[in-house]
């Protein structure tokens, strides 16, 4: 079996600052895998060069999606092709209603397929059904997109374009951050519903909460733009006891 | 013409008028036509070194041998086919009135008129057997501010009158439709337009600018209101968007009493447009709305001067005018508020938001507030900026390309003074306007 993400040895960096220095994870369909590590330790960043943010120059490495270049791909194209960020910081869109917005996503990522658009009436059925996913209220589909809307409002509506887009490959960064108790169960099991044999997800995340909905296959471990601990779900578990110090410790002795 | 035939124009004008009638007898018109002569010889065609003239230069264009063509009353078999850019507008209306001003002769279509609606034209028996118009004609227009609001009154022979009766709302709007059809010599117009709502009264108000042809077109329409109290003007214009017009527009409304006076200056294009617009709050708890959007590309040139006099208590005003700038276009913005001593308990807001789109588009943005009172609340407040790129990549990574994203994000910009355009015919060929001229269709759906 092809992995649907093969990441080797990926370099990049900003402004002349190294942050990935030689990312290597490999991410087959069905799978769900957790990316943990300090903060600054370059896990956004990974997204953002998976997503294809043109900030960040990639130095060396590769990343096959679906058997294709990633890295020679724009943004939109990636998207297209079935990769989806969740980001932890959704932007602030005024003028643009949500569901203007998800439609002409929705329509981009169909005319790619080969597919006819979406008539208004069927579309809309879509969107509510998944709004009611993460349990959203349909008013916020004429709201401006994520303008005003509350931290844990902006998540659910990551995970709710999320739904609308139906991707391969999700890469959700910090999705839980933000969210109270109960919305951060309302989100995992969204995202649960979505799980399916042939698409797959990377969860970026601090907290072992997130990991009792959303139980991953593997969890691994970012430290100063590495992977330097990878395991199943009990490393999380480990981490939560430990802290990051026993392993900065370890990989240190390593470099 | 240089500033010498237009002054010898107007001269002429004035001395044919004069020789007519024995001076003291020609009246208010013929008073207001030796002033306006006189200021324009007076202030002359403005440079550049006037400050309120810095960036609208008019000495490339005005230098034309242009031929004038008076302002005079025709009749509905006169009627030519209209431009198409003038139908789209008549067709987003719907059912309305339509007032066209063709090459200057003034063509009514009354049979649309309804009842307490008057649509008549402006002559000096008029101004001499009706109180009401006469202290209105010229009373609000700055002929002795701007050159050629002195000019319009020089020429001024003959116009349009309308006049909404007592506590009449009027249905259907009021399209006048200013067109120039001449497309071999260069064209000078002047229309005159005298709005009186009279108490109580209800109407919209649609000008529309429209040009054929190659040859230049200076229109210099002056267009005054008198908005009496308990009356709600909504006015709306479209700036031209023909290569050869040159439109130097002024306008001036007087509101009363618990009035209200809306205006949207819509220039979606536009070679050379320059509106003026003073808006005088003359009784107490009036009100003025002045929305202005500009979308411009290429060499493309709009520069809206506004002027809010807020003259006694308890009145409100809000300014929201934004610009988009794409090409080697340029925007001009200078918004003057004036808050008089004694117009205590004041509220008074503008703001202008500008985002450039290109490195070469320009932009002036000058807001004055002169406030000499001191129970007020006035703010005002401009930005600048480019399309956000944060706001880009996340409409990329949601797999729209760049160029729909930044399309996007540019109406974005401006739908929010697209939205308050109350008749929705005129709102929806302005999106489609708008989609045009960004070239998508995505803000169609
Ligand atoms: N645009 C940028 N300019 C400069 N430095 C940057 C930029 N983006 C990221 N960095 C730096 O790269 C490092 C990694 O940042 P990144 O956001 O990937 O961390 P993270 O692991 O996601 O952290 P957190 O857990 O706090 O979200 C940090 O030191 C950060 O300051
Ligand atoms: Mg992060």
């Amino acid at each position: 079996m092809t992995p649907l993400l093969q990441i080797s040895n990926l370099h990049a960096s900003i402004d002349d600052r190294e942050i990935l220095k030689g990312i290597n994870l490999t991410v087959n369909a069905g799978e769900i895998h957790a990316i943990m590590g300090p903060n600054g330790s370059g896990k956004s960043t990974l997204a953002s060069v998976l997503a294809g943010r043109e900030d960040y120059t990639v130095t060396a490495g590769s990343v096959v999606f679906q058997g294709k270049e990633l890295l020679d791909l724009v943004p939109e194209e990636r998207s297209r092709e079935g990769l989806f960020l969740a980001f932890q910081y959704p932007v602030e869109i005024p003028g643009v209603s949500t569901a203007n917005f998800v439609k002409t996503a929705v329509n981009e990522v169909r005319k790619h397929r080969g597919q006819e658009p979406l008539d208004p009436a069927a579309f809309l059925a879509l969107m509510r059904e998944r709004m009611a996913l993460v349990e959203m209220d349909p008013s916020f589909l004429q709201r401006s997109l994520n303008e005003g809307f509350s931290g844990g409002e902006k998540k659910r509506n990551e995970v709710f374009q999320m739904a609308m887009l139906d991707p391969v490959l999700s890469v959700l960064d910090e999705t839980d951050s933000g969210l109270d108790i109960d919305a951060l169960r309302i989100v995992a099991s969204g995202v649960n519903a979505l799980r399916r044999s042939d698409n797959a997800t990377i969860v970026i995340t601090h907290y072992q909460r997130l990991l009792d909905h959303i139980v991953p296959d593997f969890v691994h471990v970012l430290w100063n733009g590495r992977i330097v601990k990878s395991g199943d779900k009990s490393l999380a578990l480990e981490l939560e006891q430990r802290g990051y110090d026993w392993l900065k410790q370890e990989a240190a002795v390593e470099a | 013409m240089s500033q010498h035939s237009l002054v010898e124009l107007a001269q002429s004008r004035v001395a044919v008028h004069a020789e007519a009638a024995v001076e003291a007898a020609d009246g208010r018109l013929g008073y207001l036509r030796r002033e306006g002569l006189r200021e324009f010889v007076r202030m002359g065609i403005p440079t550049t070194r006037h400050e309120e003239w810095k960036y609208t230069n008019v000495f490339p264009f005005i230098g034309q041998d242009f031929t004038y063509r008076p302002t005079h009353w025709g009749s509905v078999s006169a009627q030519n086919t209209m431009p198409a850019s003038a139908k789209e507008i008549a067709s987003a209306l719907g059912q309305h009135v339509s007032v066209r001003i063709v090459d200057g002769c003034v063509i009514v279509d009354d049979s649309t008129l309804p009842s307490g609606v008057e649509i008549i034209e402006l002559t000096p028996e008029l101004v001499e057997n009706d109180a009401a118009i006469a202290g209105a004609l010229g009373s609000g227009a700055p002929m002795n501010t701007h050159p050629f609001v002195a000019l319009n009154t020089a020429l001024l022979e003959s116009g349009v009158v309308l006049r909404i009766g007592k506590d009449v709302r009027v249905e259907p709007p009021i399209h006048v439709s200013i067109e120039t059809s001449d497309s071999t010599s260069p064209t000078l117009i002047t229309p005159r337009l005298l709005v009186i709502a009279e108490q109580g009264a209800e109407v919209d108000i649609v000008q529309s600018h429209h040009v054929f042809g190659e040859a230049t077109v200076l229109d210099a329409t002056v267009v005054e209101f008198v908005v009496s109290a308990m009356a709600h003007i909504r006015y709306f214009k479209i700036a031209d968007d023909a290569d050869a017009a040159r439109s130097i527009s002024s306008v001036s409304a007087d509101v009363h009493r618990d009035a209200t006076f809306t205006s949207h200056a819509l220039s979606i294009g536009g070679r050379f447009v320059r509106n003026d617009l003073a808006l005088r709050l003359c009784e107490p708890s009036s009100q003025g709305f002045l929305f202005g959007v500009s979308l411009l590309a290429d060499h493309e040139y709009t520069d809206n001067h506004t002027v809010v006099d807020h003259m006694v208590p308890h009145c409100h005003s809000e300014e929201l005018y934004k610009g988009i700038y794409d090409g080697s276009s340029t925007g001009v913005f200078n918004g003057k508020i004036y808050v008089r001593p004694q117009a205590q308990k004041t509220t008074a807001y503008q703001s202008n938001h500008t985002l450039l789109l290109s490195s070469k588009a320009q932009v002036q943005a000058k807001p004055q507030l002169e406030i000499w009172a001191d129970d007020v609340k006035c703010s005002h407040g401009a930005t600048m900026g480019q399309v956000d790129e944060e706001a880009i990549f996340y409409f990329r990574s949601r797999g729209i390309d760049k160029d729909t994203a930044k399309a996007l994000l540019t109406y974005a910009f401006i739908t929010e003074v697209v939205e308050k355009i109350s008749l929705d015919g005129l709102r929806e060929l302005l999106t489609r306007r708008i989609a045009r001229k960004l070239s998508t269709d995505t803000l169609l759906s």
